[in-house]
């Protein structure tokens, strides 16, 4: 953890900074697991809201200028927010498996997006039945124990629910501004 | 001394000195073919004697060290065809801890799951040593039952799933539902059929005899800069071939080639050689170079196949840190590492080539001819020096054959002929230059990759699903029609404009 912390931590404090949100506080030495996947959380949550609102919703759904669309090579397109988000992820875990993060749902459109684990199915039943609240746990998946924590991931914009409730293979359709869509879930092994 | 202590010293003795003959070969020197476990699948046998390009792990190094390592090497030539292909089932996607318990079913963090090396009984088509159901371990439980998911797969059994000419596990860019759904419906054959990139590689104005006179008389005579040829050698035709191609116009002359470190006329004769290698071919023409030593025609040449074992790195393996130039040499002779064994030859090939071409070595002048610009040898004439297969000879017969013939006696545009590059050596435009990709194998490992950039400039993506899932058309090289319908556009059109009667459910 110690290695990790302080690779980490100067761009956390800083991202924690910019993005002026009263932030949980990062320690001289060490940090508990819950401070470091809520950092990484405000990180992730921030770029995919300015994304999602400052280039999807107002190139392709404001102003209509480009579409956004899962096949974004074929259809020389924005890659859809939930993309960027996974690409981001794909690249962490090419650099580092000293955490790991996904975007899940109870209702994915991709169904490899369900949950996996029975901690996964939990946490998103519950920050779906809590609105605003985060869930914590731990599991052990393939021999090796994780902290894993999982954030609320919110229609932020129409581009999210239109989407969602348009698409063919969306399991559910009723979708609003502000809903619970699905869960950030971040792990980081515990044994060091 | 009993009989049966003098049968356990020699048996003793005997298994020391044959484990030490191995530990020689495998860790020091020599010719280590011995050693192979088992023929290595498909293309690799051209360089299965470089055992150290795959095997990377030091002496000693764990199971789990040694796997990951070789993985490794999986990517360092295979990496940019996976990224093409927009793999479905990246490595990446395994990684995440969420995917542990798919860990346990097939491992998709590791090339050698599906596709071990070594091991001849049980390797199938792709070099997969997996049971052709393979897709059934993830996807038939909970929510990943395809069968649940998908009316029209609810009683598919799953060894047809990649052998139906419907998925791939790694390249679906012309297979995956929404591409099906925007191209279904086509006609078959477009009504003028001209492939667009090849059409504009074809377009270019032939130089006519005075302009080559005209450019012959402008520069200095080849004869006063081109030491005295062979008597064999018509010169006179080789500059008046050279004047005519992209070689001249482009400024790159006689010495350009054969003595491409000249500067001044004394060192031209001083460096002058007669044959041009690959190595001097590639100073210009990079991506071609690049694409030819990815396929089997050029894999031995890849950058990345390792290097034959110097005596100097065994000497330091023995502990000998400062070996002297003499020790080395003498080792260097004892060694005859055959690793990394120079061009392949047709004689080598595992498939039945043409046995009177069987000592040609493969390089760019086989070919192409050097100084003639004619692609239509290297896109037909020079394939057939060596392929005797059916597919092979059933073109000379069939509708393809027939355009090409057409395009050239000038009765239909350019880009309308199909030759086995059209299809196998397809090019493709990028930042106004026409290349050639030199791989004449990457459209055919799995063949539905030869749909988008060949099949469908002219083709039905229906069409080109049908025809690629059809051996006895391939064989006879698609003269006439595809035999069985791949009813993947159906089925995927069913579910954005469902069937009023239910077809298919």
């Amino acid at each position: 953890m110690t290695r990790f912390s302080t690779k980490i931590k100067a761009t956390l404090a800083a991202a924690a900074v910019a993005t002026g949100v009263s932030a949980p506080q990062a320690m001289a030495e060490g940090m508990e697991f819950q401070t470091v996947t809520d950092l990484l959380h405000l990180v992730m949550s921030s770029d995919r809201t300015v994304y999602t609102r400052m280039i999807v919703n107002r190139l392709a759904v404001q102003e209509g200028v480009i579409k956004a669309s899962e096949h974004f090579v074929d259809d020389k397109a924005l890659v859809l927010p939930a993309q960027m988000f996974r690409f981001g992820s794909e690249l962490v875990a090419e650099s580092t498996d000293e955490f790991s993060y996904s975007l899940l749902s109870l209702w994915p459109i991709n169904k490899q997006n369900a949950p996996t684990t029975d901690l996964e199915k939990e946490g998103l039943e519950y920050i779906a039945d809590n609105p605003g609240e985060n869930f914590y746990g731990e599991e052990e998946l393939g021999g090796v124990t994780y902290f894993t924590a999982v954030y609320p991931d919110v229609a932020v914009a129409e581009a999210c629910y239109a989407c969602h409730n348009d698409h063919k293979d969306s399991p559910r359709t009723d979708f609003q501004a502000g809903d619970v869509m699905g869960g950030v879930v971040i792990r980081i092994p515990m044994d060091s | 001394m009993t009989r049966t202590r003098i049968l356990w010293i020699v048996w003793v003795l005997g298994t020391l000195i044959v484990a030490a003959l191995f530990a020689n070969k495998l860790f020091f020197a020599g010719n280590r073919t011995a050693v192979l476990p088992g023929q290595t699948a498909g293309a690799h046998h051209q360089i299965e004697v470089s055992c150290d390009t795959c095997h990377t792990s030091g002496p000693f190094a764990s199971a789990k060290k040694i796997k990951k390592d070789i993985n490794k090497t999986c990517v360092t030539c295979h990496k940019e065809e996976l990224a093409a292909a927009d793999d479905s089932h990246p490595l990446k996607k395994f990684t995440n801890p969420r995917m542990a318990s798919y860990w346990e079913k097939v491992d998709g963090r590791f090339c050698t799951t599906c596709h071990a090396e070594h091991q001849p009984e049980i390797t199938a088509e792709a070099m997969v040593t997996l049971q052709g159901d393979f897709c059934v371990a993830c996807h038939s439980e909970g929510d990943q039952d395809i069968r649940k998911d998908r009316a029209s797969h609810a009683d598919l059994t799953f060894d047809t799933c990649a052998s139906s000419g419907c998925h791939n596990y790694h390249d679906n860019r012309a297979l995956y539902e929404d591409f099906l759904v925007k191209h279904a419906g086509a006609p078959w054959v477009a009504a003028s059929p001209v492939h667009p990139t090849e059409a504009l590689a074809h377009s270019y104005t032939p130089v006519s005899a005075d302009q080559i006179e005209t450019y012959l008389a402008s520069i200095d005579a080849p004869a006063d800069v081109v030491p005295a040829p062979e008597p064999a050698v018509d010169l006179n035709e080789i500059t008046h071939d050279w004047a005519a191609s992209s070689h001249a116009a482009a400024d790159v002359n006689c010495s350009g080639c054969h003595a491409p470190e000249a500067e001044t006329q004394a060192e031209i004769d001083e460096q002058w050689t007669d044959i041009v290698t690959e190595a001097t071919c590639a100073t210009c023409h990079k991506d071609q170079m690049r694409s030819f030593s990815t396929g089997k025609h050029g894999m031995r040449r890849h950058p990345k196949i390792a290097k034959p074992r110097s005596a100097k790195d065994a000497l330091k393996f023995l502990g000998v840190k400062k070996p002297s130039k003499e020790l080395q040499a003498e080792v260097a002779k004892y060694l005859n590492d055959p690793t990394n064994p120079g061009v392949m030859t047709p004689d080598e090939a595992l498939i039945h080539l043409n046995p009177e071409a069987a000592h040609d070595s493969l390089t760019c002048a086989t070919c192409h001819t050097p100084h003639r610009q004619d692609t239509q040898r290297a896109a037909v004439e020079a394939c057939t020096t060596c392929h005797v297969d059916d597919h092979t000879a059933a073109y000379f017969d069939s509708p393809h054959y027939d355009l090409w013939q057409a395009e050239l006696a000038g009765d239909l545009p350019a880009g309308s002929g199909v030759t086995c590059a059209t299809c196998h050596m397809p090019k493709s435009e990028s930042r106004d230059k026409v290349v050639t990709d030199h791989n004449q194998t990457a459209t055919l490992r799995p063949n539905e990759k030869m749909i988008r950039p060949v099949c469908q400039a002219c083709h039905s993506l229906g069409f080109a699903i049908d025809a690629l899932a059809d051996d006895a058309l391939i064989q006879n090289n698609f003269s006439g029609q595809p035999s069985a319908h791949i009813p993947s556009i159906d089925w995927a059109l069913d579910r954005v404009e469902p069937p009023t009667q239910g077809a298919n459910q």
